[in-house]
């Protein structure tokens, strides 16, 4: 009876287990397994493939280019969405009239599909009629419509500034809840402690609030990091990648790959997860170095 | 603090690991959907079919469209049922081939392609799942395209070709009596379009969409192609290299489309139907969306322009039904095409979706339709892409990301890319 009672956890953590396994790491497998496979484009197995996939995926020319590009991509991405939020978290920490609504409103690009809001956009910058642009036209910014200057998504260095916005627009709801919540948590008594210390409020921002939030930031930070590595309706719906592979990163590489050999397209999952997995590890480990620091 | 922030970094690392999963990981190797109800003398037939119309919930949806088939060749035979899976085209390779992948091949898929397929052994020859009367009426050039090494496998199921649409009040407008014929009087006229006021002269869709299609259409008019009269690839061929720098002069010049490179065939065709456009290459399936967008009666439709002349051939292209071995129910399957072709089917998926038949009959039927016979015109004498070389599958998608920079940066080296891609292995 007493056996049975230690057993007793297992029924509750064990549906969970499996699940995870099931989901989670079974599909882990089957990737590896697919980047060491031929695989046709019709989808039959051919067979043991060692590491040509690899091989391939790493002579393609703009590999490098793309993985470097992924990396700035992500830092870009959460460094300003971080910086949004951490202002916006602030601002609806206060109290003000109308600030139930405001923070409703925040929820809505976290709401909507982030497909959704990236074709939005796409539209908003249509050179022959997109908002932006008859805005553009109307402040003079553009002589016309329909032409190179209004098709900002028609060159990588114009392109990209937009995409990196429209991924901040939708990471900084979320973002910026998890910090709210953040801020809950500090105590106020260590505010009125700083307050009778006579503390600036810069001083108190920086020594209090930042080091009390430090959880919360790297929770929130480190979800981004993940989520942003693997963004893909925002690029894919906006440019595709193009023009040729100026604004793909590695998980658009990874799709387009998938039309034409699954193996290789598994050998570009392989990386990414390792990717991820880098950039986990060195985010922890400066999120500490700071903390050893401060 | 530390119990928080490990906490923390705990859950990160499990988000982490969620997250990350939902990248590309490849269904496993299930068993096999072997789909053999012989209770009752019972046969379910399994179908994956690409969406021609503007998908789901659309009044002209695939599924519409076969459910009507489907119900007619029930009630005619009441052993057999269909069950039709529609998907739309940017997704049906990719979900055929997970299916393949997982052992759960259909009876009859309905796509772009059936050479690979023919390759790995998988389809019944034409002539175990079609009676000789049906594939006697097929065009004879379309059905020589469905051999693999002298067999038939493939079955021609719908065809298109192109032309050059114009924009009537556009070219009234900036004082142009008739269509371009060569491609110095295409530049002339798109010149006098934008001296009209007019955004895109040209309507120039090389962006990931169709890339491979409109550069096609420009290769032709200078005697070029993807692969040569010895059937050796040939993407960096002089005349090639020559017929991309006229584009990149139309381009720098401001006569096209802004950034062909990132432009969607789809895109274009909505700016030609606002009226933004004022000449485009199009096909069949692109009448209903110049006529829904307004623009009915205002356009015309001529050959496209070669470099000193039309074009005398155009591109086709001809989507295919092929029906896999693995299940055995090859006379079902037959008697569900020989329905498909002899009935009304195959003549209400023309209409519906203004798609070319590929059968002699079909063809004479539409013959009285406007609008449809310069297409009709032009089949006999198409050109296609290399589909049946395996390399075009390496090919086709380098080619819809990266020839748009063919008219932005250098064409000899863009091209010279899609080359080495087609020469490589």
């Amino acid at each position: 009876m007493r056996r049975l009672r230690a057993l007793e956890p297992l029924a509750w953590t064990g549906p969970a287990v499996v699940l995870i396994a099931l989901v989670v790491l079974w599909p882990v497998v089957e990737m590896i397994r697919s980047s060491f496979l031929k695989i046709n484009r019709r989808g039959v197995e051919q067979g043991f493939y060692g590491f040509a996939n690899y091989d391939k995926l790493f002579d393609e020319k703009d590999f490098a280019e793309i993985m470097v590009r992924s990396v700035i991509w992500v830092v870009a991405v959460v460094a300003l969405t971080v910086l949004v939020s951490l202002a916006l978290a602030q601002l609806f920490n206060q109290r003000f009239p109308g600030r139930r609504v405001a923070r409703w409103a925040l929820i809505a690009p976290w709401a909507a599909s982030v497909l959704m809001t990236a074709i939005i956009f796409k539209w908003m910058l249509d050179p022959e009629v997109g908002v932006i642009n008859q805005i553009r036209l109307k402040l003079g910014l553009i002589d016309a419509l329909g032409g190179a200057s209004a098709d900002q998504l028609g060159d990588a260095s114009t392109a990209m500034p937009w995409l990196v916005f429209v991924a901040v627009f939708v990471s900084v709801p979320f973002t910026t809840y998890a910090l709210l919540a953040g801020l809950a948590t500090i105590p106020a008594d260590v505010y009125e402690a700083a307050k009778m210390d006579g503390a600036s409020r810069l001083r108190t921002y920086w020594s209090i609030t930042l080091p009390l939030l430090r959880p919360a930031l790297t929770v929130a930070a480190l979800i981004n990091v993940m989520n942003v590595f693997n963004s893909f309706p925002i690029i894919w719906a906006m440019t595709h990648g193009q023009p040729g592979y100026s604004t793909a990163t590695s998980t658009i590489l990874m799709f387009i790959l998938k039309g034409s050999n699954i193996g290789e397209s598994a050998a570009m999952s392989v990386v990414n997860f390792g990717m991820v997995l880098v950039l986990t590890v060195i985010f922890l480990k400066v999120s500490r170095w700071n903390k050893e620091v401060a | 603090m530390r119990i928080k922030l490990a906490g923390g970094a705990a859950l990160g690392v499990a988000a982490m690991l969620v997250l990350s999963s939902c990248g590309s990981g490849s269904g496993g190797s299930g068993s096999s959907g072997d789909q053999k109800a012989s209770d009752g003398g019972q046969v379910t037939l399994k179908m994956v079919a690409a969406d021609y119309g503007d998908g789901p919930g659309k009044p002209n949806s695939g599924e519409t469209f076969w459910k009507g088939v489907v119900d007619e060749f029930q009630a005619a035979n009441p052993n057999i049922k269909v069950e039709v899976q529609v998907i739309n085209w940017n997704d049906i390779d990719k979900q055929v081939a997970t299916m393949v992948q997982n052992g759960q091949v259909p009876d009859i898929l309905q796509t772009g392609d059936y050479s690979g397929f023919a390759k790995d052994d998988m389809l019944y020859k034409v002539e175990e799942v079609l009676s000789p009367n049906v594939s006697g009426d097929m065009l004879q050039k379309f059905a020589e395209y469905g051999k693999v090494d002298g067999t038939a496998y493939g079955i021609p199921f719908v065809s298109s070709a192109r032309a050059l649409f114009y924009n009537k009040e556009l070219f009234a407008k900036a004082g142009i009596s008739e269509p371009p014929k060569t491609w110095d009087e295409l530049k002339a006229d798109a010149e006098k379009l934008k001296k009209a006021g007019v955004s895109q002269p040209f309507g120039l869709p090389l962006g990931q969409e169709e890339a491979q299609g409109e550069s096609f259409l420009w290769m032709l008019g200078n005697g070029g192609g993807y692969k040569d009269a010895s059937g050796k690839w040939a993407i960096n061929s002089p005349q090639n290299i020559e017929t991309f720098t006229y584009l990149k002069g139309l381009v720098n010049a401001g006569l096209t489309t802004p950034n062909p490179g990132t432009k969607d065939r789809k895109t274009v065709w909505e700016d030609f139907g606002a009226g933004k456009v004022g000449m485009v290459n199009g096909g069949p399936m692109s009448i209903p969306i110049f006529d829904a967008a307004g623009l009915k009666d205002k356009y015309g439709v001529a050959p496209i322009p070669g470099k000193s002349g039309p074009l005398d051939t155009t591109l086709g292209v001809m989507d295919w039904i092929m029906a896999f071995n693995k299940n055995g129910h090859a006379a079902e399957i037959k008697k569900f095409f020989d329905f498909f072709y002899t009935g009304s089917a195959a003549q209400k998926i023309s209409d519906t979706y203004k798609l070319l038949p590929v059968t002699n009959g079909g063809i004479q039927k539409l013959s009285s339709d406007e609008k449809l016979k310069p297409f009709l015109d032009a089949l006999p004498n198409a050109s296609f892409y290399p589909f049946q070389d395996p390399k075009w599958a390496d090919v086709n998608p380098e080619i819809k990301q990266t020839i748009g920079g063919a008219v932005k940066d250098d064409p000899a080296k863009v091209l010279g890319e899609l080359q080495k891609t087609a020469d490589a292995g």
